[in-house]
């Protein structure tokens, strides 16, 4: 695999990559008018794709009364903001909201450590049976989380764990694909940062929470986004696992909503959850879009 | 030789830690996730064996051994018969694509045991395809069937549309023009929404009555379209839904191939004339073979699992033509509370994306050696 070759991207991101476009350069005016009419051309695709996006908002910020006559529109009709700001005050949303954020958050913190924590001793320290440890959490990689529901439902009804917290977030640490990028990256490291730390009198634990960790920033990062964007809009589990409604988790929440047709009257509020539901995550997305699309290409394992 | 290891030992200095230290520290480091890894990854793989050979009720005490039953119902019925006839145009597809694979090693004279392993289950399931109930007879659990066909066809038909357009919007964004960044993030913002509100979206968006696309089409005299209550549209529904919100992260993984695509093959390609179609199938397409795979090979198992949009969108219907694996285990699961032949058909679901990945493992670890 290459991820040697994502990792060396991890650690020097900035790096600059030479133009592949083998095109010739078509001098002057020509080559204006084309540059424009890809611009045109982006911009129309790029508007259609959001399209929907865009409706969604647009619905959102509309007066539900003048949502009742008419929705096939683009521009806000009869403009409010009443929608989303009685978002939180109305139903349960606040409170899956705040399931969301706290189930998101400890599992991206956790998963994070822990998996840096494994990936660096699978890198750098020698143990016996560490091949065979690190086999198989590799071929972890392989058992998908979506088929193994049931068996987990059962396992976690056994001990009563049903409708809390931990039983949305233990299952989900458990990521062999963060243990797999922490151990790359960490193998990455020059053998020099972690003799000069020795030198200096540091222990394995020192020398990871002080020298390593803070040099794994860019990958853990990646990861921390990837699994937060994951977890916040995990599906199947929370559906399975958390039953009672003050339970749900903002993505199984409004799910719950969409099949209930006493709902569509209020067709605005209905978008300004969902927009809400989804602010988090372009919040982030606006901020760390650089780390997010890093943390993919890392995803695929290398090329 | 004991100067070459004192050298060799001098010019890689080894700072790891060796020995009882080592075995210490490493277990301290691994294993709060190892323990949960096992717990909750492992274990549930063998607690899944254990249920599928149970009839393991979700409410009651009934956890009786029943052996291999759970399976028997899944794949098999009443007066199955097998015959030449059945599905012949396909079994005969399978068979020719079996041929095609082994005429290219077979004229270079090397047959792979992978090979050989490829063409031999290929040949299985072209056999198995045969059997069907016969006039009196009927399947255990025909859902599973038809679950099981939806799935493939869901798959069949997303998979190349995703990679597809993936690529095409990978290419239209190639070069580093100014901009392009922008373009990116906008193609890739809806893979950040959670299902449930694509489902949101997208259900008013396709609404005969009030969705924006009823409106859209109507000036080109095209009537509403109710997408998602025909049986015949509903799954077309569902995959476009899907495309647009998954297409983003194939981009992505796309464009990171195309910037490794080394620029100098371009170059020598326009040298020998090779015009822009040209060097898409004789420089881009080589170049990004890894990458391509990758995508379908990801795309194929997201693919199986595929739920979220179908339960919430449709629930399976309208009758059963948008019915997906996941979603029948979890209806098994837990309206039927049947957890044991639930996880029957979730191990039968594993194995079978445990076959692809494995085709994964095989091919990308090839490249890996090159």
């Amino acid at each position: 695999m290459t991820a040697v070759s994502q990792t060396r991207a991890l650690i020097a991101p900035g790096a600059a990559r030479p133009r592949k476009d083998g095109r010739q350069q078509v001098p002057g005016l020509r080559r204006a008018t084309a540059t424009s009419w890809y611009h045109v051309a982006m911009i129309a695709a790029t508007l259609v794709w959001l399209l929907p996006m865009i409706w969604m908002t647009s619905l959102a910020l509309s007066d539900n009364a003048a949502l009742a006559q008419e929705t096939q529109f683009l521009i806000p009709r009869d403009f409010t903001l009443d929608n989303l700001l009685g978002v939180f005050s109305v139903g349960l949303t606040s409170r899956w909201f705040l399931n969301s954020a706290i189930v998101s958050i400890l599992t991206t913190v956790v998963t994070v450590l822990l998996c840096a924590m494994a990936g660096y001793a699978f890198a750098r320290i020698d143990f016996r049976g560490k091949a065979i440890v690190y086999g198989s959490v590799l071929a972890g990689l392989m058992i998908p989380k979506e088929a193994m529901f049931v068996p987990l439902f059962t396992m976690v009804a056994d001990v009563q764990m049903h409708n809390t917290y931990a039983a949305l977030i233990l299952p989900r640490i458990a990521a062999p694909l963060g243990v797999f990028l922490m151990t790359q990256f960490f193998s990455q490291v020059p053998q020099e940062v972690e003799e000069a730390a020795r030198i200096d009198g540091a222990g394995p634990w020192r020398t990871f929470f002080f020298i390593m960790l803070p040099l794994a920033r860019p990958a853990m990062i990646a990861l921390a986004i990837f699994t937060f964007v994951q977890t916040w809009n995990d599906y199947l589990w929370p559906l399975v696992s958390a039953t009672r409604a003050e339970m749900f988790t903002i993505t199984t929440g409004l799910a719950s909503l969409q099949g209930n047709f006493a709902q569509a009257t209020e067709l605005g509020s209905l978008m300004a959850r969902g927009l809400v539901g989804s602010l988090p995550l372009l919040i982030i997305f606006l901020l760390f879009q650089r780390h997010l699309i890093r943390g993919i290409s890392m995803t695929s394992g290398g090329k | 030789m004991v100067t070459i290891q004192a050298d060799r030992r001098v010019r890689t200095p080894r700072p790891r830690r060796n020995g009882k230290a080592g075995l210490r520290y490493g277990i301290a480091f691994i294993a709060p996730f190892v323990a949960l890894y096992v717990v909750f990854v492992l274990v549930p793989v063998a607690q899944a064996v254990v249920m599928s050979v149970h009839d393991w009720d979700l409410l009651g005490a009934t956890r009786e051994f029943i052996g291999l039953d759970n399976y028997v119902r899944m794949l098999w019925g009443v007066d199955i018969t097998w015959s030449m006839g059945h599905l012949f145009w396909w079994r005969m597809a399978i068979l020719v694509l079996a041929a095609v694979l082994l005429v290219g090693p077979a004229r270079r004279r090397r047959i792979t045991l992978w090979r050989t392993a490829g063409l031999l289950a290929l040949i299985a399931v072209a056999f198995a395809l045969g059997f069907h109930p016969a006039e009196t007879g009927f399947w255990f659990d025909p859902r599973f069937w038809t679950a099981m066909q939806n799935t493939l066809l869901f798959t069949a038909v997303s998979t190349p549309l995703i990679a597809g357009l993936g690529l095409a919007m990978a290419l239209a964004l190639q070069g580093g023009r100014r901009g392009v960044r922008w373009y990116q993030m906008a193609f890739f913002l809806p893979y950040i929404l959670p299902v449930s509100v694509v489902t949101l979206i997208w259900t008013y968006f396709l609404s005969p009555n009030q969705g924006l696309l009823a409106a859209l089409l109507e000036p080109l005299g095209i009537a509403p379209i109710p997408w998602l209550s025909n049986t015949d549209t509903a799954m077309i529904a569902i995959i476009a839904t899907t495309v647009w919100w998954t297409v983003g992260f194939n981009l992505v993984l796309f464009a990171a191939g195309l910037q490794d695509v080394d620029a100098s093959l371009y170059e020598a390609a326009s040298l020998d004339g090779a015009g822009p179609w040209g060097k898409f199938v004789h420089v881009t397409l080589p170049g990004i073979r890894h990458v391509l795979l990758l995508v379908m090979v990801m795309q194929v198992i997201a693919s199986f699992q595929v739920f979220g949009q179908v339960n919430i969108m449709t629930g399976g219907g309208p009758g059963s033509s948008t019915d997906v694996v996941i979603r029948h285990i979890y209806q098994t699961g837990f309206r039927d509370f049947e957890l044991g032949y639930a996880s029957a058909m979730s191990l039968v679901l594993f194995a079978i994306m445990l076959v692809v990945s494995v085709i994964q493992m095989k091919f990308l670890g090839k490249d890996a050696t090159k």
